[in-house]
């Protein structure tokens, strides 16, 4: 028998003993589905008329990486400081954490970012594309007006904005009260865009002769001249005077013309204009009685805007079409007849007819109609039918072979008219140019189709730039497609404001603003549908580690040596930015 | 997930594990949180063949191979031996099936918890003896479908608690985890590598191939076990302290056994006794959780 030998020297071991890893085995070649990373869209961004990156924009914000998120937005809409503000944020209707809690406060975000740049004086760093020989020439410069000059001169070409009032910006500047827009925001963003290179010049109303010029220096021309007169009511008594028209009474506030206002007085109208008029005339002093021929939820006015003026006293009075104005001792009598509803469209307005022979009247010391608007001119919209005629989602162009191409823009061809519609047309005009210069009336639409945002209307110039969002899929990210395992549930921000009381003092701002930890923790509600955040949920769970963290731009990649295609990093992916594939021979090799 | 995943692998691409196999990411977790100075013993399991077959090995640590049920006592002798080495930095632990710790382990660690052996016990626990084809153990919940309780035999009993078990031993921890709640499983490997004697880590760990489902379900499953509180995420120290990692938000069962082919046979009023069990077990462990608070 063996003595016992030391432990420093024992004997060898009779067991076998590996020597070698597992990875001579290409596990990968058992795989019969194929993940890979494919980002998608989010359905806010497609909801946004602009078509804003708004993932990647919270994504960044949740960073505190506010420059880059706010230049984001500005490769999209060089109005995020108004459209925070202003925009009725269609995008947080279709935010997918409405199905979760509630969605992502998204204007708020955008003013924050906005606010924030002109704060510490950020200058944007916009790549501009080499230039071109055309020149196009933009009449107007409301949001639409100033959107295509800005578009048309980051994809390289020199815009001239004519506006015939002595500053630009349209009902930015002469109809929005101030209390929701601010001047300074207004002239920052504008300042900006000037200094991009759009020429801005004042003053300077274009008549129609511009059009027809056959050796015109233009090779375009963008008409974005908005609805500057109002409709009539085509009533007995509605040019009595005194009877004020909305949308002047808001631009001579604006211009610090306007007095207090004693007594009562009635708007007429159910869109942003009265809404607007009867909030101001409140700040005046005045009780107001907003009338409106049908129920509130048929306003064209954002919902949110007929909130606030209920808020802060307006009285809405539904289903009362005023019949007849007059005169009495300095005051008007209106006569209201009662309308009832006739249908109701759950999509559309619902239609109405007078309730008998129901009638009343209403005395009031001040009456203003703003019941909407049109063309003040007959050449600024586009014709019915013609040659060379494109009528686009939000823009309509029109082609001539010896003449410049014109492209109306704007309200003039808006079914909605909203600022972010606007800039939306801006753009699009702006691309549409740009393809039909480069390539033809016929490349025109079917180019455009490549840059939608999901399923569009609305495009995006970045990925027109064939900028990393052209990379993305189309499709948008339903709430059912994302893991909302990894979510907590979190309430939205409340906007702060003014209290009522205050806002009566003066047309100061209401909503306040604010500060940068609220808002990267409301950035970071954002599920950031579709795109990829680094999470690293993928290369944390699979089973084959054979998801690698590396340097490109994504971060990580497969390594399909190895992985089996079990798609546990695709279901585990919290927001969707993976994809499981049927495994293609021609993948194999 | 905020969560430090950048510690070292310890395991390989190019094992054989099943697609989606959750024990394959239990030793995954379990081994970023031991580190490289790790000796592991491995009795007879899935993860005998998962860690390749000679010459190959999965693993970047010593692994030893070992008979069915000798978990506990194998790992006794290789603590020992480090200890005789005079190596005490070396983690020793045993990694072992649910049938290798439930079953025919049991005896060999129980015997090495009681004498307080110093080291620790992972058991993954994917509910059947899978390597050899799906048959029951005490550990296949009531309502499975195995090879051996197959058709209208399925299984009728109800799981062995072994948490509860090896607490009665007073080790000085005992936990559960979850390969689908990472954060928490590396937490508890952690905190048990920082604590000397027996400890006891017993980790859920989904099985695409026994459970007929697909495998890229198998995280969703595991989270939804602790969702229904089918699986609690809990510890126990020295026996006595109760701490429940993770309240539910009241999640009920049904889901989670109509995503599983195993339970495919089950009707509504299967379920519905199998909710009411849930929550009994669930009461149970709170009120221990609740005695442990009014004693400390
Ligand atoms: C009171 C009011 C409140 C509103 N509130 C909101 C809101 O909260 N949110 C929102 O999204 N939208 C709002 N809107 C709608 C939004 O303002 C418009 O849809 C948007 O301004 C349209 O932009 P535009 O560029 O087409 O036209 P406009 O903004 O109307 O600009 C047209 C410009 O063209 C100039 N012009 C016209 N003819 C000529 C010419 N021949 N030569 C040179 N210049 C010319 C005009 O002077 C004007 O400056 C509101 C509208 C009004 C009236
Ligand atoms: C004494 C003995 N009996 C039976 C076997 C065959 N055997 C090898 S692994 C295994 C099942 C192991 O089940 P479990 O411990 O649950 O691990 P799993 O395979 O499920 O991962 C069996 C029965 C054996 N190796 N030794
Ligand atoms: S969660 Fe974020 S990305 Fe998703 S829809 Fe809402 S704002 Fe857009
Ligand atoms: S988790 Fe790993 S093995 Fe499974 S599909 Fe993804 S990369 Fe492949
Ligand atoms: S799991 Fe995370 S890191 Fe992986 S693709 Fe999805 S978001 Fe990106
Ligand atoms: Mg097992």
């Amino acid at each position: 028998m063996a003595t016992q030998q030391p432990l420093t020297n024992p004997s060898p071991l009779l067991i076998p003993c590996s020597y070698l890893t597992t990875e001579g085995n290409k596990t990968g070649s058992w795989r019969f589905l194929r993940p890979k990373y494919e980002e998608k869209t989010s359905p806010c961004s497609a909801a946004c008329p602009a078509g804003e990156d708004i993932g990647r924009v919270e994504m960044l914000t949740a960073q505190g990486s506010f420059k880059e998120a706010w230049e984001t937005i500005l490769l999209e809409n060089p109005f995020p400081g108004v459209c925070g503000r202003v925009c009725y944020h269609p995008c947080e209707q279709q935010c997918n954490r409405r199905e979760f809690d509630e969605p992502v406060a998204i204007h708020i975000l955008e003013r924050f970012l906005a606010d924030t740049a002109s704060r510490y004086e950020l200058k944007p760093s916009l790549q501009k594309l080499e230039s071109k020989r055309q020149k196009i020439a933009v009449v107007g410069s409301g949001p639409s007006g100033l959107a295509a000059g800005y578009f048309l001169t980051l994809l390289g070409y020199q815009a001239d904005v004519f506006e015939a009032l002595p500053e630009p910006g349209g009902v930015l500047r002469w109809g929005i009260p101030l209390y929701r827009l601010p001047l300074s925001i207004l002239n920052q963003e504008i300042a900006q865009i000037r200094e991009l290179g759009v020429q801005i010049h004042c003053g300077k109303s274009i008549s129609q002769e511009l059009l027809r010029g056959g050796k015109s220096e233009y090779d375009a021309i963008f008409l974005g001249c908005g609805h500057s007169r109002s409709l009539p009511l085509k009533i007995p008594g509605e040019d009595l005077d005194g009877v004020k028209n909305g949308l002047q009474f808001l631009t001579k506030i604006r211009r610090g013309e306007v007095a207090d206002l004693e007594g009562t007085a009635a708007v007429i109208g159910g869109g942003n204009t009265a809404v607007d008029t009867a909030r101001s005339a409140a700040r005046l002093g005045a009780k107001v009685i907003l009338i409106y021929r049908r129920r509130r939820q048929d306003m064209p006015a954002f919902a949110e805007e007929v909130e606030m003026a209920l808020e802060e006293g307006v009285e809405l009075w539904e289903l009362q079409a005023p019949v007849k104005i007059a005169a009495q001792d300095g005051d008007f009598v209106v006569t209201l007849r009662h309308m009832q509803v006739v249908e109701k469209n759950r999509q559309k307005r619902a239609r109405i007819k007078p309730d008998s022979n129901k009638k009343k009247e209403i005395r009031v010391q001040h009456l203003f109609k703003a019941i909407g608007g049109e063309a003040s001119e007959p050449w600024y919209d586009p014709p019915k039918k013609k040659r060379g005629m494109l009528r686009l989602s939000d823009c309509v162009l029109l082609h001539k072979s010896r003449e410049p191409t014109l492209v109306y823009g704007g309200d003039l061809v808006a079914d909605i008219k909203s600022v972010a519609h606007a800039v939306a047309s801006g753009k699009q005009a702006a691309i549409a140019l740009d393809i039909l210069f480069n390539e033809g009336l016929d490349a025109v639409r079917p180019k455009l189709q490549t840059c939608l945002v999901g399923d569009g209307p609305s495009i995006s110039l970045e990925t027109y730039m064939s900028g990393p969002r052209s990379l993305r899929n189309h499709r948008v990210v339903r709430y059912h497609d994302l893991n909302t395992d990894y979510f907590q549930f979190a309430p939205m921000i409340t906007q702060p404001r003014l209290l009522r009381e205050e806002r009566f003092q003066s047309f100061a701002e209401i909503n306040l603003k604010i500060g940068a930890s609220l808002a990267i923790r409301e950035a970071e509600r954002c599920f950031n549908c579709g795109l990829c955040n680094q999470c690293d949920n993928c290369q944390l769970f699979c089973p084959e580690i054979a998801v690698t963290r590396d340097n490109n731009p994504r971060g990580r990649h497969i390594n399909y040596d190895y992985c089996k295609g079990c798609g546990l990093c695709v279901v585990e992916c919290p927001r969707n930015a993976m994809i499981l594939e049927e495994e293609l021979l021609c993948d194999r090799s | 997930m905020q969560l430090d995943n950048l510690n070292p692998e310890h395991m390989c691409s190019g094992h054989v594990g099943c697609p989606g196999c959750g024990a394959a990411i239990a030793m995954r977790f379990v081994l970023k949180a031991l580190g490289d100075k790790t000796m592991m013993v491995i009795p007879a399991c899935c993860w005998s063949i998962i860690a390749g077959s000679y010459p190959q090995s999965a693993l970047k640590i010593p692994v030893l191979h070992t008979a069915f049920e000798t978990g506990g006592a194998a790992a006794s002798g290789v603590r020992a031996a480090q200890d005789i080495k005079g190596d005490t930095e070396t983690t020793v632990v045993t990694w072992a099936g649910d049938g290798g710790t439930f079953d025919i382990g049991f005896q060999a660690l129980s015997g090495a918890v009681e004498r307080n052996e110093n080291f620790i016990y992972f058991c993954y626990d994917n509910e059947a003896y899978m390597n050899t084809g799906v048959q029951r153990s005490s550990s296949t919940p009531y309502g499975a479908w195995t090879t051996t309780t197959p058709g209208q035999h399925w299984k009728k009993l109800r799981k062995k608690n072994i948490v509860e078990v090896l607490v009665a031993h007073r080790i000085p921890y005992a936990a559960t985890a979850s390969i689908a709640f990472p954060e928490d499983l590396m937490a508890k490997v952690e905190k048990a590598k920082s604590m000397t004697g027996s400890r006891f880590i017993h980790i859920f760990s989904s099985c695409p191939t026994g459970w007929g489902m697909p495998s890229e379900m198998s995280i969703k499953i595991a989270r939804m076990a602790v969702q229904t509180t089918i699986f609690p995420l809990y510890e126990v120290e020295d026996g006595l302290r109760y701490t429940i990692n993770y309240t539910p938000k009241g999640y009920l069962v049904n889901e989670y056994f109509r995503l599983q082919g195993r339970f495919k046979h089950l009707t509504e009023e299967d379920l519905d006794s199998i909710q009411e069990m849930v929550d009994e077990d669930w009461n149970l462990l709170l009120r221990k959780a609740g005695i442990s608070l009014e004693t400390s």
